[in-house]
């Protein structure tokens, strides 16, 4: 947290280049505004993500039949998000294009799942910046109900 | 002021048609681009609809409101939770310097991009020398 800190401070700076006073009005002045909120907090994130962690907030839900692993990426191309499953793990990988430069800021995050998941049978939709995974759980393991004869 | 106002996080703000506190309201994460004729604005809105957004202009103060359209997946139980269903509420001081009327937003992939076109009167201004 602390090496983001200054990464991000570092940042503004080089981006403009100039002192603050040349932007002008008061809008001008949010981007530092922006700097100190996230500094105390009060910001979540910046839109470039927690870049120095490349991680983005992930919910995990769960109904009797599947997993639900909902992941939050705004502003993130259809084709630039990657959903893969590895040994047991969902892996998310994600980039975006920087507007400023032409680089990308990546992001990704392995998430353990129930050894149960049907992994052929997958599904991912992106909407709303919401990139929701939906992990089936295999037939076999489902709870079945056995009927037991006393005699 | 933009300065002190900025590290009173917006939670604290009164809601002004209710008259109540609005509690656990989030400010979200926000980025201004300056270009000559305008001012870009990107909100992060993950999970917002379009129709849950809110965007006024009163004196001098642009707000950007409005609550999340995603919910958990019908039936299913949180496991874990990263992200907040609250409401969100980011309040930008611009002094007038934009103009109310030409406001442009546009809602992508849970970013709401605002083009804010300057005031004329807050235009650089070349004045001929006689």
């Amino acid at each position: 947290m602390q090496q983001g800190v200054i990464m991000r401070l570092i940042k503004y700076q080089n981006h403009n280049g100039l002192p603050a006073t040349h932007l002008g009005g008061r809008l001008g002045g949010l981007e530092i505004d922006n700097e100190l909120n996230w500094l105390f907090g009060t910001a979540l994130r910046g839109l470039a993500g927690a870049s120095a962690g490349g991680q983005f907030p992930v919910d995990l839900y769960e109904d009797k039949d599947n997993t639900y692993v909902r992941a939050e990426l705004p502003g993130v191309a259809r084709d630039a998000i990657s959903v893969e499953m590895i040994e047991g793990s969902l892996s998310l990988q994600a980039s975006r294009k920087d507007k400023v430069g032409e680089g990308s800021v990546s992001f990704s995050r392995l998430v353990s799942i129930p050894d149960e998941v049907d992994s052929e049978k997958v599904t991912a939709v992106y909407e709303n910046g919401i990139l929701t995974v939906t992990l089936p759980r295999r037939e076999a393991s489902k709870p079945k109900k056995i009927n037991v004869s006393v005699n | 002021m933009t300065f002190f106002n900025s590290l009173i996080p917006s939670s604290a703000c009164q809601d002004p048609a209710s008259g109540t506190a609005t509690l656990a309201t989030r400010r979200p994460a926000f980025e201004v681009a300056e270009s000559e004729g305008s001012y870009d604005l990107t909100i992060s809105l993950p999970g917002v609809a379009k129709d849950g957004i809110e965007i006024t202009d009163l004196g001098g103060e642009l707000r950007v409101s409005g609550k999340r359209a995603v919910t958990a997946p019908a039936g299913a139980v949180a496991l874990h939770r990263e992200s907040s269903d609250s409401s969100f509420e980011l309040v930008l001081e611009h002094d007038s310097t934009i103009d109310p009327s030409k406001i442009e937003a546009e809602l992508k992939d849970g970013l709401l991009h605002l083009k804010l076109a300057k005031a004329e009167s807050a235009k650089p201004r070349k004045i001929a020398v006689g």
